[in-house]
């Protein structure tokens, strides 16, 4: 099997995220970029909790705004000169305050894992989510509050002003976090996370308080949000109740969940999807929470391992240089399904269309009539007679793939 | 000198009274047996030592501490180790990190979040020899929960010695193996225990005489009897209450 090295898959994704500016350069690519940047810290935290130490959050968003609406704070004081540090360090200032939030509700919330634990986050954020809207001065209402991050001395001659300079700024503080994120998976604090996750009563009867282990865990958490809600401040240089509340609780649980929770590089694919998804297709489709929650319910459904659980899936049979005899058979289902999903997003969209005239596609389409709904309805309910029909092929094809490769085991092993 | 002993301890779920004053010696070194019927109380009793169950009465000592009602984590760390009925391990890990997290308390690690595990060097040799003496030194890298009935017993063997714990508590090790496998089962867990306390549940007539030097008899909450395995098969009340029908099955 090859083996790559894990640094060379460090230095690649530090070069891929510093890259990433080269080729696309436009005002808008810039600024999914940094979405983004923040979007995988933020996801990466929240999979501190739920992949990997077994605590379903529906308020994560709270160590993130929370340390977002702080690093406002901090750039404010910043500007009038209360403070006088460079405003590289802001992330640090929201992981600071993300810490402190998780340190103080850790102590009763990681009691239990389970319902228990998620019921809490679900009081918490709600809480958290009120408050903003109560405590006007620190909070700012719904308007939110705004800073300027072009105070405070320059760092080597960079003033902040573009948003290119905060993306190479986020690449660094991502690829900090990250890194430090994966070294505390092999941690024994780490580890035991996954212990307490599989087995709770087994970790206590090897020296392990579960109920410490978890809050360890939960306040790491808290501090990575934290930071990621830093980067958010800087980015956007405002913040609102809105980046606390349940609804950005909820997409970072999907971004986590559409990834993969059982890989450390599925958050960070879910974050990516997602983000895209927010951005792009909503340039095109006022429907594209519609599309995300059947993405999700199609990753629960389908890929319950997520996207990332998906291409690992294909580790062993790649290894075995099987990874051909798939292609054809891929395509044969992958077609189908592909006309399926664009007929199907044609036939929602003319649905929902209140112009009589549709364009999709480059075609022109007429929602006043039943025909072109008929139209595409047939080549919806087609393109599914394909995918069922050829699915048994694939199935077989996926099977004696799977089955050379344990063949080729047992070689390799004699 | 008793290394653990139990002095009237008792236990109710509700009006129910499980655990009748059960009071017990265990010498160090001594290889003990807790055999008795069905729903004697003989798990009970090993929840209550170990910490999972609270003491309703009675107190429990453990190398002159006091342990009843002690969490089972603060047990463990005083070098009492269990293993138990159901498998219990840590199904999403590999063999080689279940083994291995056993071992983080004991060597020190407690909850460190800036050691890496790949570098301690000493750690990792030790999870191997554990490995090694429970047979699954091929398997190190297959998660817990995929291995085969048997390797997984093991491995309920292998996290329950990895700590080095120097009294060990087996709750049935061999329940479910087939013969064969039982009787590797046994010669491990001679090989495991040698120089250690070893306190076992066990069903199987055959492996308790083997194994055991001395053996309770348990019965509805009760020690009948406390004795020799000779002196337990000459014992006319335990041949009543418990062994009879088992010695002529036999």
């Amino acid at each position: 099997m090859t083996v790559i090295k894990k640094s060379t898959v460090w230095i690649c994704y530090l070069l891929g995220l510093l890259a990433l500016p080269q080729f696309f350069d436009s005002v808008l690519a810039i600024s999914i970029f940094n979405q983004m940047a923040i979007a995988i810290v933020f996801a990466l935290s929240y999979n501190m909790l739920l992949g990997q130490g077994g605590m379903l959050s529906f308020g994560h968003a709270v160590y993130f705004g929370l340390g977002g609406f702080l690093a406002v704070h901090a750039l404010v004081m910043i500007e009038f000169e209360i403070l006088s540090f460079s405003i590289i360090w802001i992330p640090l200032v929201g992981g600071f305050i993300g810490l402190l939030a998780a340190l103080f509700i850790g102590t009763f919330s990681t009691h239990k894992a389970g319902t228990v634990f998620a019921m809490i986050s679900l009081g918490i954020g709600e809480l958290i989510a009120a408050s903003s809207l109560i405590f006007v001065s620190f909070f700012g209402g719904e308007a939110g509050i705004s800073g300027d991050r072009t105070f405070g001395p320059p760092f080597f001659g960079i003033e902040w002003f573009q948003n290119l300079e905060i993306y190479y700024l986020a690449v660094a503080w991502v690829f900090i976090a990250t890194l430090f994120m994966y070294f505390f998976t092999l941690t024994p604090a780490g580890k035991m996370a996954n212990a307490v996750r599989d087995n709770p009563e087994r970790a206590e009867f090897i020296g392990y308080s579960a109920r410490r282990v978890r809050y360890i865990t939960f306040c790491a958490a808290g501090f990575f949000a934290g930071i990621a809600g830093g980067l958010f401040a800087l980015n956007y240089e405002f913040i609102t109740e809105e980046n606390l509340n349940a609804a950005t609780s909820g997409r970072v649980l999907l971004s986590a969940y559409i990834g993969g929770l059982g890989y450390f590089i599925g958050p960070i694919i879910g974050a990516v999807v997602l983000t895209l998804m927010n951005s792009l297709l909503s340039n095109y489709s006022d429907l594209w929470m519609l599309y995300l929650g059947i993405m999700f319910l199609l990753t629960v459904l389908f890929l319950p391992r997520g996207f990332a659980g998906f291409i690992m899936m294909h580790q062993m049979v790649w290894a075995h240089g099987k990874i051909k005899s798939l292609v054809l058979p891929y395509l044969i289902t992958g077609v189908p399904s592909f006309i399926f999903v664009i007929a199907s997003v044609g036939l929602i969209e003319l649905s929902h269309t209140d112009e009589a005239e549709f364009y999709y596609l480059g075609l022109n389409f007429d929602s006043t009539t039943a025909i072109d709904f008929i139209l595409i309805s047939i080549a919806v309910l087609a393109a599914l007679f394909c995918i069922r029909k050829s699915l048994p092929q694939l199935r077989a094809a996926w099977e004696s793939a799977n089955e050379i490769s344990d063949d080729d085991e047992k070689e390799a092993q004699s | 000198m008793s290394v653990l002993s139990l002095h009237d301890v008792t236990k109710n779920f509700g009006e129910t009274e499980i655990i009748r004053g059960v009071s017990l010696n265990i010498e160090r070194g001594e290889k003990h047996a807790i055999i008795g019927p069905n729903g004697a109380g003989k798990s009970t009793l090993f929840h209550l030592i170990s910490g999972l169950y609270n003491v309703t009465g009675g107190s429990i000592k453990f190398k002159d501490k006091e342990i009843q009602n002690k969490k089972p984590y603060e047990i463990s760390r005083l070098g009492l180790a269990r293993s138990f009925q159901v498998t219990n391990i840590f199904a999403r890990l590999n063999v080689f990190e279940n083994v291995r997290c056993s071992l983080l308390w004991s060597s020190g690690y407690k909850y460190s979040f800036w050691h890496l595990l790949g570098r301690q060097k000493e750690l990792n040799e030790k999870t191997l020899e554990v490995l090694e003496q429970i047979g699954l030194q091929d398997k190190k890298l297959t998660p817990a929960g995929e291995l085969a009935y048997a390797h997984q017993r093991a491995l309920e063997l292998g996290i329950a010695i990895a700590s080095g714990a120097e009294v060990i508590m087996l709750d049935e090790p061999v329940a479910g193996m087939s013969l064969t496998e039982a009787e590797s089962a046994v010669e491990l867990i001679h090989r495991i225990t040698e120089g250690k306390t070893l306190i076992m549940v066990e069903h199987d007539m055959n492996i308790v005489f083997d194994v055991a030097d001395r053996i309770s008899v348990l019965v509805y909450g009760e020690v009948i009897a406390c004795d020799k395995p000779e002196n337990i098969r000459a014992n006319t009340h335990v041949q009543e209450a418990y062994l009879g029908e088992v010695v002529t099955d036999a």
